[in-house]
């Protein structure tokens, strides 16, 4: 955490969605390096304003000095977390996994509360917007199992996420499909949620604790040859980044060494001449909205590359807007219109494209962006299948 | 096949790596371009500064001493560099006013008159004299822009404030991108019968349609308006910026953000690599050619130590202007820093002197004795510089 390195050029603040909506926000640069100065461990945190900050990581990918006002910022929330009593809607949300877990076991009657009055009135009580409709809950349809893989291909341990496990399982099994048919065997290992959520909603222990089971079961498959891979960008960035910084997991660097983004990954098959894909035409136009976490992980934008070797699939590149929603930041009542606010400035930019649909690696941002514009949202995974012509074999009705 | 293998990479955000990478891209060339952070175009007045020697920046720059960098671009690419930006700018919706036979005058902060050659829309009717009479409309609560400061060097000038709900730079130009808000604005300011000439505002009218922004306001009051540059966070720069990227894009350019560049791969005479340390692993991209256009020292091309000046992703030799007890005058508001003098030495193919690597090609603020703050050619150096520095690459890839 190296604030000193902060020259106070405010390219953190040009990039601050929150600021740009929010003047209740004091922006990236007091939150982080500017307030930094004055944080003391002998005084009880009073900055509640910290908890405005969404954790796009905007500020860090800006700064020309290396400085991490998001970083500084998610240690002064779990501070600030630690040292006062958790409102309802960060309790929850901390514990999503375990509250997806059950919305998804009681599916059909948990979906129903969820999109009834009586449920939408429980949830504003307890500080959770309804602004656009909540994620349906699937059954569970991924499962752990082991494989005996073939030895002379590649293996790869895929950690799906929560989005994908509880909310659209049928984009987890395009995905296994799609490595299958690129000779990838895959294997779901036992795994948990990320813990970004928690962390996000100020419970660094409980994210430490989902981190040191996932740490513990995909550090077996590094050990068995086995590549990991994730789809969902922030799950990516909590594995990669966050294991090995604020939450100090042991072997978290073994695990970053190992763990590729999905088309990163792709990528390097084509490149190592591993396979050679026949993509077929696609007529559309599509917006790509870079979720900020893909921006933050460094790697470039490994799907926008994939898809360009589409013929006839036009493709615009948006990473200029944060979709607003950052998980579970936007459900809460008090960042509701803020929330909002950014989210319509993404909406706008889509919309001056004309595209059709719009493609986003991360599922949050397209519960965002589909749930404001009416527009209909798609994994790149499953354009870049669409292009191979691979189809679900067992199609479930949505 | 290779997808992630280009013909050349730019390493460098700013006005001189963006419009040479757009240069390259336009022609058919796969061109990426990585960064470590935002420019210092963005911090800057978005204004091209071609040379303030002279009213006529193209006698300006003959009368530069001879290592100027200016001197290895033809007159007439200096033009064509210029004239392309122009043309751009107008593409992606932010117009530049402005020939390259004549310098403007854009009045700053404080109250005193800036040289420039090209300057956006939203400066245009700036006075050219001390004569005209101005209104100032600030903003309440804005921070580093006092009216004073100007009335205190004009006469016939007066001021008024608007409270636009938010003070920060940011939030007050998002709400100029909300029609409600700009209505009820140019309500309030036809309501405050103005006499004087034209009316003037920090710039911070929009940043997405700033150009549309102002010309709305000036037919609505009937008189021209004009923006005067602020201290960072500069709207102007960020327009500039951003068209500048998205231009580059258009191009069909690949953009990595996050992208610090630690380390190079070299075969002999080529550099074949450049590597990056991403989360997990590094990660490299190779190239047939390299642009280097990482700036000055406040760009973070150069680190200054105690005992020498160094170029941070080649390692090239550094023009070092004299002992260190040279580099600063006392007066601080100097021009004649020996500090401005330093950089990369390069011969007319802009190849950097004193190294045998043959695919490097240098442009912008990183070259040596541009003495940038003193002949008054940043932007404009650097659109011309990019030029020739990308012509020379393609010549040699071609």
């Amino acid at each position: 955490m190296i604030f000193e390195h902060c020259i106070r050029c405010t390219v953190c603040v040009e990039n601050c969605p929150v600021l740009r909506v929010n003047p209740d926000f004091p922006g990236p640069k007091q939150a982080g390096p500017d307030a930094q100065r004055f944080r003391s461990d002998r005084e009880k945190a009073e900055d509640e304003w910290v908890l405005l900050c969404s954790q796009c990581k905007r500020c860090e990918m800006a700064c020309p000095c290396g400085v991490e006002p998001a970083q500084i910022i998610l240690k002064a929330q779990q501070r600030y977390g630690l040292e006062h009593p958790r409102t309802p809607a960060h309790l929850l949300f901390a514990n999503n996994y375990y509250l997806s877990a059950l919305g998804s076991l009681t599916a059909p009657l948990a979906n129903r509360i969820a999109a009834t009055k009586v449920g939408k009135k429980i949830f504003s009580a307890m500080g959770i917007a309804t602004y656009i409709p909540f994620p349906k809950f699937r059954f569970r349809k991924l499962s752990w199992k082991k494989r005996t893989p073939n030895r002379r291909s590649r293996k790869v341990a895929f950690f799906y996420g929560c989005f994908i496990n509880f909310y659209r399982p049928d984009i987890g099994r395009k995905i296994i499909q799609l490595l299958k048919s690129f000779n990838v065997d895959v294997v779901l290992p036992p795994q948990w949620c990320c813990g970004l959520p928690a962390l996000g909603n100020g419970n660094l222990e409980l994210a430490r604790s989902f981190a040191l089971k996932n740490t513990a079961s995909l550090s077996n498959y590094i050990d068995a040859g086995y590549d990991i891979l994730y789809s969902c960008t922030s799950c990516g960035l909590c594995l990669l980044h966050d294991y090995q910084g604020i939450m100090d997991i042991p072997k978290a660097k073994k695990i970053a060494e190992n763990t590729y983004d999905l088309h990163e990954y792709i990528l390097r098959l084509v490149d190592d001449n591993y396979i050679k894909p026949q993509f077929q035409e696609v007529r559309r136009k599509l917006a790509y909205h870079i979720p900020c976490h893909l921006r933050a992980l460094g790697i470039g934008y490994p799907a926008a590359k994939l898809m360009s070797l589409i013929p006839g699939l036009e493709c615009e590149i948006l990473d200029d807007t944060c979709c607003g929603l950052s998980g579970s930041y936007g459900f809460k009542k008090s960042n509701e219109s803020t929330s909002i606010q950014i989210g319509n400035r993404a909406v706008a930019r889509i919309k001056k494209t004309g595209a059709g649909a719009i493609v986003a690696d991360c599922g949050s941002c397209r519960m965002q962006l589909g749930g404001l514009s009416g527009i209909a949202t798609l994994d790149p995974a499953e354009v870049i299948s669409e292009a191979l012509g691979i189809t679900l074999v067992k199609k479930r009705k949505s | 096949m290779s997808v992630t293998e280009y013909d050349v990479i730019i390493i460098g955000a700013g006005v001189a790596g963006l419009t040479a990478g757009a240069f390259l891209a336009g022609r058919g060339f796969k061109v990426a371009l990585v960064t470590s952070g935002e420019p210092t175009a963005c911090l800057s007045t978005g204004c091209i500064d071609v040379c303030s020697r002279d009213h006529n920046p193209l006698i300006g720059i003959k009368e530069l001493p001879l290592a100027h960098p200016f001197h290895l671009v033809p007159e007439k690419m200096i033009r064509e560099s210029l004239d392309n930006f122009q043309t751009a700018m107008m593409d992606m919706g932010i117009p530049y006013t402005g020939a390259p036979e004549e310098n403007r005058l854009v009045l700053s902060a404080l109250g005193t008159f800036k040289t420039s050659c090209l300057v956006p829309s939203t400066m245009e009717a700036a006075p050219q004299n001390t004569k005209d009479s101005i209104h100032i409309i600030s903003f309440a609560g804005l921070k580093d822009f006092y009216p004073s400061y100007i009335i205190s060097r004009r006469k016939n000038t007066k001021f008024s404030i608007y409270d636009a709900g938010v003070s920060s730079t940011m939030g007050i130009a998002s709400h100029f991108e909300e029609k409600e808000f700009l209505e009820s604005f140019i309500v309030w300011l036809k309501g405050q019968n103005i006499d004087e000439d034209k009316i003037a505002f920090p710039a911070v009218l929009g940043l997405e349609s700033a150009a549309e922004i102002v010309k709305t306001i000036a037919n609505r009051v009937g008189k021209p308006v004009f923006e005067i540059p602020t201290i960072p966070p500069s709207m102007p720069g960020r327009r500039l910026f951003n068209a500048l990227k998205d231009y580059f894009r258009k191009k069909s350019g690949d953009i990595y953000w996050a992208w610090p560049v630690v380390g190079i791969e070299k075969a002999g005479r080529l550099i074949e690599a450049v590597v990056t340390q991403s989360e997990g692993r590094p990660n490299s991209l190779n190239a047939r050619a390299f642009i280097l256009a990482t700036g000055s020292f406040v760009g973070g091309g150069l680190t200054a130590t105690r005992e020498a000046i160094i170029e941070n992703v080649f390692n090239l030799p550094v023009h070092v202007p004299g002992p260190r007890d040279t580099w600063f005058e006392n007066d601080y508001f100097s021009f004649n820093h020996g500090i401005g003098r330093a950089g990369i030495i390069v011969d007319s193919s802009l190849r950097p002197a004193g190294t045998p690597m043959e695919n490097i090609f240098v442009c912008g603020g990183i070259l040596a004795d541009t003495e940038i703050l003193k002949n008054g050619c940043g932007h404009g150096l650097a659109l011309a510089t990019a030029h020739a520095a990308a012509q020379s690459c393609m010549e040699y890839i071609r």
